[in-house]
């Protein structure tokens, strides 16, 4: 088996938001960013492959099985890491491991051990004494705790310090060495990304926009620049955004129409300014 | 183990940081009882009060969003629900057995004379006023959650008070009551066939309402 996620027509509707015919795939070994601005559906995509909502359409697949029929297996295959704690505030550590490891008949109380060791966590400590990382890194050692084999992060990073994000995205790395485990994780700081993931799929306003390689996604467009009186409207047609100053222009094209502008600067794209400039209806949402 | 005992097990953790207060509230029914001079009534304030903490479980759930945490373990919601029925069954036993030890104890050191049919009676009594209290709290926790669910746990109270005030309008010689009156096999055997269908339509309803439920 390729593929330890593979996401065919996902649809779900609200009654102020639809997410429509989303599809992915993620192979065995990589990590995937989930990309999009607040309110584009990558924490409903995840709930979705969590089954904790209900989907209108489509079909998701984890290490081959039905994330519906197959729920409980599919389940004991997965980790999974929100942006805030899911645990009880009052338990200790060491009471996390006991409430927990009952569901998964693979846990290793030394693999639990071994993690907390690593990441500084103290077995005695109350998980409402821990810092919002600590509390990431305790979610993320239950995960490895059964050797799950696919990582589904939702926002980790959102809220960590600099340091605390530098030290989640190495454990990712690290997680997928092997080649045998997989990471999807949704964010919005793009520097993330940039560092860790292999694949970007980037859903904006419920719509897929880009599902593939980073490479290939950063690779699709570039920053033209230039004065205003260089501003042509064939250019205007072309971009996909534009933003002007006083002083003059930045326009985000198709790296396919790119020639057209070849006396004009042109620079790569950040895959910020990818999301910047293709976000057109930012306001409407949260 | 199985899923349902591992679901149940989850509860247990969930309200282990409480248990001093579960037990306090196991205390008062004592004074109840000694003021009144009636083991029924201790016994029934019991399960009453342990009735109103069934709720914690929720709460603490609640409070930290542990529904996402349900959400991933590898666990089907109709054992997690049987497995909080099953957590609030065991509660409600370990009350029952308490007062059954410690208010004869009470009323008996204060010159009550305590016989076995009264200990039965009690145990009877109290088993069936928590059912009737916990299959309404329970589906109403599912369906509202623990704040806005926290009107179900007036449910108790209400019941308590609607019993005390049914209990004499029933004619005491009604054939029926007489009959299941002097035979406490068939009163226990009542008592029991009326706890387990509650239970069952309880459980039901609870299941329909997670199963339909969004995380």
């Amino acid at each position: 088996m390729n593929n330890y996620l593979e996401v065919t027509n996902l649809s779900k509707s609200f009654n102020s938001f639809q997410l429509h015919n989303i599809s992915f795939t993620l192979p065995k070994g990589y990590i995937m960013g989930l990309i999009g601005p607040n309110g584009s559906g990558k924490t409903t995509t995840i709930k979705l492959i969590l089954n904790m909502l209900a989907r209108n359409g489509g079909e998701i697949k984890i290490m081959g099985l039905d994330n519906i029929s197959d729920e409980q297996k599919v389940k004991s295959e997965l980790g999974v890491v929100f942006d805030t704690n899911y645990f009880s505030d009052d338990w200790k550590v060491s009471q996390v491991e006991k409430a927990i490891s009952v569901f998964y008949t693979n846990w290793s109380s030394k693999i639990f051990a071994d993690m907390l060791k690593k990441f500084h966590i103290a077995p005695d400590k109350k998980v409402k004494e821990l810092s919002k990382g600590m509390q990431m890194k305790l979610m993320i050692a239950c995960a490895f705790s059964y050797d799950a084999k696919l990582l589904i992060l939702d926002e980790p990073t959102s809220g960590l310090d600099p340091v605390s994000r530098d030290e989640l995205l190495k454990i990712l790395s690290e997680y997928i060495e092997d080649g045998e485990h997989s990471v999807l994780f949704s964010t919005h700081i793009t520097g993330d990304l940039e560092r860790a993931a292999d694949y970007i799929t980037y859903i904006s306003y419920g719509e897929l926009f880009f599902s593939g390689s980073k490479d290939e996604f950063i690779d699709m467009f570039r920053i033209v620049k230039g004065g205003n009186d260089e501003l042509s409207a064939n250019l205007s047609n072309k971009a996909v955004g534009i933003r002007t100053f006083p002083t003059g222009f930045e326009a985000l094209v198709k790296t396919e129409h790119i020639g057209e502008f070849s006396d004009l600067s042109i620079e790569p794209a950040t895959i910020d300014e990818i999301i910047v400039f293709t976000s057109k209806r930012g306001e409407d949402y949260e | 183990m199985n899923n349902i005992l591992k679901a149940a097990k989850l509860d247990v953790a969930l309200v282990k940081p409480y248990i001093k207060t579960i037990c306090f509230t196991l205390v008062l029914p004592i004074v109840f009882a000694a003021i009144n001079r009636s083991l029924l009534t201790g016994v029934s304030f019991a399960m009453c009060f342990i009735a109103m903490t069934t709720g914690y479980t929720f709460s603490v759930t609640e409070k930290n969003s542990m529904e996402r945490l349900y959400g991933i373990l590898p666990i089907k919601k109709s054992e997690m629900v049987i497995g909080r029925y099953l957590f609030v069954l065991v509660l409600g036993m370990f009350a029952l057995v308490i007062s059954l030890i410690t208010q004869p104890i009470v009323l008996r050191s204060m010159g009550e004379n305590i016989r076995v049919l009264d200990i039965v009676s009690a145990a009877i009594g109290g088993l069936f006023m928590f059912a009737l209290y916990t299959v309404f709290q329970i589906p109403g926790y599912y369906k509202y959650g623990a704040i806005k669910g926290r009107v179900f746990m007036y449910i108790p109270v209400v019941g308590f008070l609607a019993t005390l005030f049914l209990l004499p309008q029933i004619p005491a010689d009604n054939p029926i009551v007489v009959t299941i009156a002097n035979s406490p096999i068939l009163l226990m055997l009542l008592a029991i066939v009326l706890v387990v269908v509650m239970y069952a339509v309880s459980i039901w309803f609870s299941i329909r309402i997670m199963e339909s439920k969004e995380m």
